[in-house]
């Protein structure tokens, strides 16, 4: 007895503090998921409720919005913006995103803009909700005809387009006068001052079609080839790096000279440098959509229908594209420039003619099962990570 | 002597007995809620299997740990020599800087120590982009290494080893310095001149009393420096190239952008293993009581 009582004081306590964090080692080992949800998922519908107000959480790419259309927004409605630039590269975007989305957790954000393969990702998962078509009625009216029923999602139950976009070369003129195809890239006279996407599904297929392969009908072979030609040049130094948006840095700074890389950035950085140029490759450019989507768990998807409304205003819209030059999705804006910006609305970048992106191909998914995509991915990323 | 007083001494002792464990309490916990449940997590999702679509489960996948080290073998190797360059360079470059703020500074001192620690006040990714800048084909730095033949004409600084070791180099270069600063300053100066009172010229009183004198401090700012170093990831990414990547872009890239996380947790694993490795050789090598410092030698 007295023998149990002496034991009694600190032992016990250090036996209890063991006990709790056994405990929530079983707990937590109970929860044991990073899972994904393999089977077919319930997808919701993100309901608007009577007036937005509170707060909106926003995640888009950097460079995509001028500085006055959110306090406008937000003085117009009333809300509170919370517009974050945090998506520098889709699959990293979704690499710190999923343990969240899997939980049905959005950390905050009510809106996303993710590029036409990964919203299909996250819908497939069930990351993403459906769209009250009721209260997104305005901005579907003025949604333009041409990118109003992608394959990846025909009726847009849950994407609606932010900005489009070709991806292509940019090349300082003045030292790469003579860069016309992504073959071009490969030009030992350009070695190391060359840089390439690490958005996989603009940078392989770009290669692909300058070896006269469709990446529309590409095999997974094909998909191979085409990065082991890459992996050449990068370990060869040809290739300086890979890079997102910051690929306008080296450009600008002249560490690079012709890079794959996006319209929209080419007419941005033209305005500083006018010796920076968009050039559509001889054999066509990648074309792609960047699409707003509402995660699940998003805590006031009326805002963001309020939002998507907003940016839907032929007017509204008109003053984010002359910010960030994309392919803009609304009907009536190629009007306004008419009127306000003539050069603008005959760039070919910002109002592209059907003949300018004759041989231009959607983004293409690698062809297969998730476990060829995973393939593919991963010899993809062998080649940035050397 | 009755019966009762030994028993309550013998209490007494006990418990006098248990107080250093009651000290290390609060250590305890905390190594336990961020070092230990955190390990043990990782230790379990290294050994299994699956992927994100069709969900992970635990197997005891061991091949998770062969097939890491089989793929990332360059980044890993690479890793550890970036990271000892960055040492042994940072150790060059802090002990001359330490010695002369602790014995030749005088009043300026604390405005040395200060512009030491003076660009921690800016973020650790801010300053790296900095030296994109700085380092960039254009600029003055490649010109004037061009011009005086240094580098090739066409050369270039950035995606080159030379820049991630020189970012690494920099980046952690005060961890280097203050610990070394410290050891010196705490020297009794008195030694320094009984050696010279003892017919030993600066040079012999400097390797015989000084040097030794400063090895924890040294011992320590090496860790210090070698242990984040050998982790970086942000140098090899804006400093560096597909390259000159290290395990840390390994760890990021099967993290974030393939989602293998069994595979990514079990490189980290290797990599926290081979550093604890290398540590504890270099510890026995340098001596413990040169970690610890007089106090060691004392027991």
């Amino acid at each position: 007895m007295i023998k149990d009582k002496g034991m009694s004081g600190d032992a016990r306590i250090l036996i209890a503090i063991f006990a709790i964090f056994a405990a929530l080692g079983l707990a937590a080992c109970g929860g044991d998921g990073i899972s994904g949800g393999s089977e077919d998922v319930e997808v919701g519908v993100a309901e608007a409720e009577g007036e937005a107000s509170g707060e909106l959480s926003v995640s888009n790419w950097p460079f995509y919005i001028d500085r006055k259309s959110v306090p406008e927004f937000e003085e117009e409605t009333g809300l509170k913006v919370n517009y974050t630039e945090d998506v520098n590269d889709n699959s990293e975007f979704f690499g710190k995103l999923q343990p969240l989305l899997a939980d049905g957790e959005s950390g905050g954000r009510d809106i996303m803009v993710v590029t036409d393969w990964m919203a299909k990702k996250m819908y497939d998962l069930g990351y993403l909700q459906d769209f009250d078509q009721e209260a997104v009625e305005f901005a579907f009216s003025n949604l333009r005809e041409g990118v109003a029923s992608p394959a990846f999602d025909p009726e847009r139950d849950y994407s609606l387009p932010w900005q489009s976009g070709l991806t292509g070369l940019v090349v300082n003129s003045a030292e790469a006068p003579d860069v016309e195809s992504i073959n071009d890239l490969f030009d030992p006279q350009y070695k190391g001052k060359v840089e390439m996407l690490t958005e996989m599904r603009d940078t392989v297929p770009l290669v692909m079609k300058a070896d006269g392969i469709d990446p529309v009908d590409a095999t997974k072979e094909d998909w191979l080839a085409a990065i082991e030609k890459i992996r050449a040049a990068a370990e060869s130094g040809q290739i300086r790096k890979f890079t997102g948006n910051n690929y306008t840095n080296d450009l600008a700074n002249g560490d690079a000279v012709a890079v794959i890389g996006w319209s929209g950035d080419a007419v941005q950085l033209q305005a500083d440098d006018p010796s920076i140029e968009f050039r559509m490759p001889s054999e066509g450019c990648i074309l792609w959509s960047d699409n707003m989507v509402i995660p699940v768990g998003a805590p006031n998807p009326t805002a963001a229908y309020e939002f998507m409304n907003y940016v839907y205003v032929p007017e509204n819209q008109a003053q984010i594209t002359a910010y960030n030059s994309y392919v803009q999705p609304v009907d009536g804006v190629q009007e306004i420039f008419e009127k306000e910006d003539p050069a603008l609305a005959e760039s070919e970048l910002v109002f592209p003619s059907d003949e300018y992106t004759a041989n231009c191909s959607t983004q293409p998914e690698p062809p297969g099962d998730a476990e060829d995509v995973a393939e593919v991915e991963q010899a993809f990323q062998s080649v940035i990570t050397g | 002597m009755d019966t009762e007083s030994s028993s309550s001494a013998g209490r007494r002792r006990r418990r006098r007995g248990l107080v250093p464990y009651w000290l290390l309490g609060p250590g305890l916990i905390w190594l336990t809620i961020f070092f230990v449940i955190p390990m043990y997590f990782m230790a379990r999702l290294a050994l299994n299997s699956g992927t994100l679509e069709t969900g992970f489960q635990f197997s005891w996948e061991f091949s998770n740990f062969s097939d890491a080290i089989s793929r990332y073998d360059t980044q890993f190797v690479r890793s550890l020599i970036y990271a000892s360059a960055a040492t042994a360079i940072a150790l060059l470059i802090a002990y001359p800087l330490a010695y002369a703020i602790a014995f030749r500074a005088g009043r300026w001192k604390n405005v040395l120590l200060f512009a030491v620690v003076a660009p921690f006040f800016t973020t650790y990714l801010i300053r790296t982009i900095g030296w994109t800048t700085i380092l960039s084909d254009d600029s003055v730095v490649v010109d004037v290494l061009q011009t005086v033949g240094i580098l090739d004409q066409g050369g270039r600084l950035l995606a080159t080893p030379t820049a991630v070791i020189a970012g690494i180099t920099y980046n952690f270069l005060p961890f280097m310095v203050l610990p070394i600063y410290a050891s010196l300053e705490r020297i009794d100066t008195r030694l320094i001149e009984a050696a010279k009172d003892l017919y030993s010229n600066a040079r012999q009183a400097f390797f015989k009393v000084t040097l030794p004198l400063s090895a924890p401090g040294v011992v320590a700012g090496t860790l210090l420096t070698f242990i984040p170093a050998a982790g970086d990831y942000i140098n090899a990414i804006f400093l560096g190239s597909s390259n000159q990547s290290m395990v840390g872009n390994a760890i990021q890239s099967l993290y974030l952008n393939l989602r293998d996380y069994p595979t990514a947790a079990a490189l980290s694993f290797i990599m926290m293993v081979a550093i604890l490795a290398l540590v504890i050789l270099y510890i026995r090598f340098a001596g413990s009581e040169a970690l610890m410092g007089e106090e060691g030698e004392a027991k």
